[in-house]
């Protein structure tokens, strides 16, 4: 029995020489940087840019943990290339609080008590930032069905809610 | 009772607090597993060329080419043997290499072009096939029977009861799904080793990385405060960690190994599945005489691990006669491991599943049934419970809930497409106390230093230190700073077993006393001290004495003394003469689809008797954390196994189901908080797996309360209701 992917031979090979040119701004400070085109958004704050305040819990678009803003809209950072984000304007977690002042997502979750272990947490407040500013957080139902694609596995979701509601009054 | 704020909050808000994978030292490179892809045989050979060749490779590690690893040699909850130290596989997913490179991109790829080559066996893959040759476990009690006296055997005693009911219940594996994936990061420093990894106790990892190396407990500085969620699945250490930490010493330089989430599925271990066959006698009034239950286990033949599933019938309620027995299944799956409340979840799932259908067959509400057959002693140690207010939890859930409110008739209650039904159903999970060491640093600066090497995987226990520590010294939480998370601290409970602040609380306490007393001691007698030769003592974070008071940290300063560190141990209690259980009853209403059947959980409520409860804010979250991961094991979770391949079919996080936002609605939680004084003087015996107990069986009794379904397999999906 014979195992493993002869496919990804030549990509890989000829990929990895090859570097690719982006600049954008993240956190509202203009990044330059030659990344391999097989780096996704996720590893590159992480490893690159060490922002490691997004998380990777699936790698695969599953989980919602990487969750940032590219142009003020909420993406999975695991499923976008860094290569696609010439002149776009990325925020994270790491970008919420002006100084010691945090954002008023982050205050409720702390009020709430919105999370237990935090993993999660970065892209749950990112995801809440976003839908308030989307207008999607009117009702309980709204904010819980708004908020499923980010997996909470520690089960703050009750929590989730009231902060969501407390930052949107 | 107090509620403060989560201590680790500000930086867990900002994205500042760093786990495992969030450190990068100097000249790191990148490690990336290589896992089997049979489930049972021997690798014949491994073609690693094209990979040393691909860019930025720096080593390719294989069973042909292996770092060296010592066998470990205690027991754990996870594998019993260290990786790549021999061809054998035996399960799919295992470990079988390490690509370590420049960048995460190049291992990851690097990896993907190894090629394995097997000879394969058929692995044993279905717990249904295993089950006739289930076998008693090696070095585990087969059965234990109590029986009244002139009663020969439980099944006599079921026979002569006036009602009785024989069912089995099953449930599948499960897995954690912790959302932080394990990650090991391992730097040396000449022969000393530096190691960031998740763990429940980070004296755990010294303990395998000393043996596995060969090296000393003191060579090795486990550093991790922060972890993202455990449920049993950072107890054990897992083979990346040695094998990275050895790596990383053949290189000469820090590497970072982070499983993906399809290996964490794998690498990691996962709960087992079980069978229950339950029988429940009881006499016309209700009164239990007969408890039987025969439970079966899955095993992996990489590890010893199974679920005691059926023990929790000896304990939770009382009975003359009672019965249960263990057996095993092994097959050839990933190492089988604790999962919260391990046996006892899956237990209850059954019992109360049980105590329902008896109910139905005495025709007596549920809860009238559990009231009956409350017991103040457990059942087979004849001990009294320390301190137990289970009908309390009842009857305040009943009235709160409105239980009163369900028809005792299945089926009857409609509201629009949506049948609804009410269950409730105990929850329990056993207590202790075990011993722990906690040292207390006053400083200078008016701040308290609380360090052990416990955990905080989300509890909330670095803040039960803060909120502790500070009562006793008389200043504010915030002015505690929890130290957890460090092997170099003293040994304090890990978190585990719901052992935490039942252990470590009274430890805090102790030192945060002698450190009043350390500090009350220099003031008496230190030559530049004001209070020399005063009667000193101590209130509100002050030195009194001769009518003066000063803040300790203004003291220290006057002195030029920049701390005073003391360590103190809290002594495990013997529980000689007591039981000890923590208790509590779940309420749920839940909805079913008339037309889709799918089941809906609308409401809960769980009350709770756990004695003290240090923080209610965090210990509330605590409860509904472990309801949500009950509902999930209620109607979600089920690791599918192909019984042909041995391969995980659904190891994905879209494919692996648990609770999302929208599956969960208002959990209500009350805490009792009557102090347990028989354990401790703080009282608090522990929280972290009760809730999850119980609450599958009050969905699934809430859901026949619905539709008149009894759903005896978990998950309970809607193709079960249709
Ligand atoms: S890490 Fe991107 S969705 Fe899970
Ligand atoms: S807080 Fe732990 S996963 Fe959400």
């Amino acid at each position: 029995m014979e195992h493993g992917d002869p496919s990804l031979r030549s990509s890989s090979e000829s990929a990895a020489n090859r570097l690719v040119e982006v600049t954008c701004t993240v956190n509202g400070t203009a990044r330059s940087l030659r990344v391999d085109p097989r780096a996704t958004l996720l590893d590159t704050l992480r490893e690159r840019l060490e922002l490691t305040g997004t998380k990777k819990g699936c790698d695969r678009g599953q989980c919602g943990a990487c969750t940032v803003h590219v142009d003020g809209r909420r993406v999975l950072s695991c499923l976008t290339m860094v290569a696609t984000l010439d002149g776009r304007e990325v925020t994270t977690i790491e970008g919420l609080a002006e100084g010691d002042r945090l954002h008023p997502v982050q205050r409720a979750f702390i009020d709430q008590d919105g999370f237990q272990c935090g993993f999660c947490t970065s892209g749950q407040i990112m995801s809440a930032v976003a839908l308030l500013r989307e207008g999607h957080a009117s009702t309980d139902g709204e904010i819980r069905e708004a908020m499923s694609g980010n997996i909470c596995r520690c089960g703050a979701y009750p929590n989730i809610v009231e902060a969501v509601k407390q930052a949107r009054s | 009772m107090r509620s403060v704020n989560r201590e680790d909050g500000p930086v867990k808000v900002t994205g500042a607090a760093r786990y495992a994978a969030d450190h990068h030292p100097e000249g790191l490179a990148y490690g990336y597993l290589i896992t089997s892809t049979v489930a049972r045989g021997t690798i014949l050979g491994m073609d690693t060329a094209p990979a040393e060749r691909a860019p930025g490779v720096i080593a390719v590690y294989t069973p042909f080419n292996p770092l060296r690893l010592h066998p470990y040699t205690q027991a754990d909850t996870a594998e019993l043997l260290p990786p790549l130290q021999d061809d054998r596989v035996c399960y799919y997913g295992q470990v079988i290499g390490l690509v370590v490179a420049e960048t995460f991109e190049q291992a990851r790829d690097a990896a993907a072009l190894v090629t394995t080559r097997y000879d394969a066996e058929r692995p044993r893959a279905s717990f249904t096939a295993g089950l006739p040759n289930a076998t008693p476990p090696s070095g585990g009690t087969p059965e234990t029977d109590v029986l009244a006296p002139g009663v020969t055997s439980i099944d006599e005693a079921l026979a002569a009861s006036d009602v009785s009911i024989t069912e089995t219940y099953t449930t599948p594996a499960e897995t954690h799904v912790a959302m932080e994936p394990h990650a090991t990061v391992a730097s040396w420093t000449g022969d000393r080793l530096t190691v960031h990894t998740a763990s429940q106790g980070v004296r755990l990892p010294v303990e395998r990385l000393t043996e596995s190396l060969g090296i000393d407990a003191a060579q090795i500085h486990v550093i991790n405060p922060y972890v993202g969620g455990g449920f049993g699945n950072k107890w054990g250490t897992w083979a990346h960690t040695p094998l990275t930490a050895a790596a990383a010493r053949a290189l000469g330089r820090p590497v970072k190994t982070v499983l993906t989430r399809e290996q964490v599925f794998t690498v990691i271990g996962h709960r087992p599945i079980t069978s229950q066959t339950v029988s429940l006698g009881a006499a016309a009034d209700g009164t239990l005489v007969a408890v039987k239950n025969d439970g079966i286990s899955s095993k992996s033949a990489a590890n010893d691990f199974y679920e005691s599933v059926a023990d929790l019938s000896l304990a939770l309620y009382g009975s003359a006669n009672l019965h249960v027995s263990r057996k095993v299944v092994t097959m050839d799956v990933p190492a089988t491991t604790i999962m919260r409340a391990p046996a006892e979840s899956n237990g209850s799932f059954a019992l109360e599943s049980a105590m329902d259908e008896l109910a139905d067959a005495l025709g007596m509400d549920p809860l009238d049934l559990r009231l009956k057959n409350d017991t103040p002693s457990h059942p087979v140690s004849g001990l009294p419970w320390s301190s137990k207010h289970l009908e309390e939890c009842y009857r305040v859930g009943a009235e709160r809930f409105g239980w009163s409110r369900r028809s005792p008739r299945p089926g009857t209650v409609t509201d629009g497409d949506w049948l609804v039904g009410l269950g409730m159903a105990t929850a329990t999970f056993g207590a202790s106390r075990g011993e722990a060491s906690i040292e207390v640093r006053l400083r200078d600066d008016g701040r308290a230093v609380v360090s052990g090497a416990a955990a905080d995987l989300g509890t909330g226990q670095s803040t039960v230190f803060a909120i502790l520590a500070a009562e006793v010294l008389g200043i504010p939480v915030d002015r505690v700073t929890p130290v957890l998370g460090d092997s170099a601290t003293p040994p304090a409970a890990k978190a585990g077993g719901s052992g935490s602040t039942s252990a470590n609380g009274p430890a805090v306490r102790l030192a945060a006393e002698a450190a009043k007393e350390a500090v009350v001691k220099l003031a008496a007698e230190h030559e530049k001290s004001p209070f020399r030769g005063e009667a000193v003592t101590y209130a509100d974070g002050e030195v009194r004495g001769g009518g003066d008071a000063m803040p300790f940290g203004e003291l220290l300063a006057l002195l030029g003394v920049p701390e005073v560190e003391v360590t103190a141990t809290s002594p495990r209690h013997p529980r000689r003469e007591h039981a000890f259980r923590s208790f509590g009853a779940h309420f749920c209403e839940v909805r079913v689809n008339r037309w889709t059947g799918e089941p809906r959980v609308a409401r809960w409520l769980c009350v709770v008797d756990a004695g003290t409860i240090v923080n209610v804010k965090t210990a509330r979250s605590q409860i509904a954390g472990g309801v949500v991961m009950g509902i999930g094991q209620a109607l979600l979770e089920d690791l599918r196994i192909e019984p042909d391949t041995g391969r995980f079919g659904n190891a994905t996080m879209a494919d692996y189901l648990v609770p999302v936002n929208t599956d969960i609605p208002p959990i209500d939680v009350e805490f009792l908080n009557y102090p347990d004084t028989v354990l401790s003087d703080l009282g608090a015996r522990g929280i972290g797996e009760l809730s999850i107990v119980g609450a599958a069986g009050a969905v699934a009794n809430a859901v026949h309360n619905a539709t008149g379904r009894r759903v005896r397999d978990l998950p309970i999906t809607l193709d079960k209701l249709l």
